[in-house]
């Protein structure tokens, strides 16, 4: 017999059992995404990576394009909550700039696709990467703002000083092959881009964070 | 950990609360000084220009792009 207790824990059971189905979607999707690009990527392919059948996946995300939101919008929390914990530590840019660098790490493969492809995505998709380029200018931003208060950053228009950052990053990631053929490229060269982009930014002799 | 219900933002220390208020739902960047949360085209303009002021974004595109962030937020899926 069924009691009400009984059907809470089967209700907490079946909605723990869809998150986690939504999970090995979403890490399936990226995974292919990063190795065959995006356009390339049918739901049927994604499904198969998961081990499910067509119709679980059609369940989740009944669209391709929500699938790829989907993902977007995942990377962006992971990287938000990153930020925002060293924000809230007051560390300033150079904690900013690894901080990107960690998350972006962690998916290089399918960051430097939806570069490569953004100007062909669906505008959700395109949109959901500005948000995620929106958070991390706002940390940026604030940042950069502390150290010119402080005196260790020049003081510059802050959408240049956050497009200068943009632009050096996504330079090597869209070019990953010949900056770090068959490796990593923020792994093997993120740690000069920081340097650099902090003496360029930087007072003086003083640089920021250093 | 409670999320913004209108930018998203993570709340977890008294100052991410607006006037300090752990019970408000919305952080201390979508409130007024009285601490009430703003209207949706207050927030849609404030969001436009840091946009614009962090990124460079074409006024209008910031615009879009705003209402585009804003309309996943649970604060804002209804109204517009």
């Amino acid at each position: 017999m069924l009691t009400e207790q009984s059907v809470i824990i089967q209700g907490t059971k079946r909605s723990q059992q869809k998150a986690a189905t939504r999970e090995t979607i979403l890490r399936s999707a990226r995974s292919l995404y990063a190795e065959r690009g995006i356009a390339a990527t049918r739901s049927a392919a994604v499904a198969q990576a998961a081990g499910l059948a067509h119709g679980t996946l059609f369940l989740h995300f009944p669209r391709q394009e929500e699938l790829l939101v989907a993902v977007i919008e995942d990377f962006g929390e992971g990287l938000c909550r990153r930020l925002h914990e060293l924000s809230a530590g007051g560390r300033g840019l150079r904690a900013c700039l690894e901080a990107h660098l960690a998350g972006l790490r962690e998916v290089e493969g399918f960051y430097a696709a939806l570069l490569t492809e953004a100007g062909h995505l669906p505008e959700a998709a395109r949109l959901s990467l500005l948000m995620v380029q929106s958070t991390l200018s706002w940390h940026i931003a604030a940042a950069a703002e502390a150290g010119m208060e402080a005196g260790t950053i020049r003081r510059q228009p802050v959408h240049l000083l956050f497009n200068t950052w943009i632009g050096l990053v996504h330079h090597y990631l869209a070019n990953r092959e010949l900056f770090a053929p068959g490796a990593l490229v923020l792994e093997r060269r993120g740690g000069e881009l920081v340097e650099h982009y902090l003496g360029l930014v930087s007072t003086g002799d003083r640089i920021e964070g250093g | 950990m409670k999320l913004c219900v209108a930018c998203g933002m993570p709340m977890e220390g008294d100052g991410d609360f607006p006037l300090g208020d752990r019970s408000k739902d919305y952080c201390v960047h979508c409130a007024r000084p009285d601490g009430s949360m703003q209207s949706y085209e207050e927030k849609a303009q404030s969001l436009a220009a840091f946009v614009a002021r962090s990124q460079g974004l074409d006024p209008g595109q910031a615009r879009k792009a705003a209402e585009a962030m804003m309309g996943r937020l649970p604060a804002w899926k209804a109204a517009r």
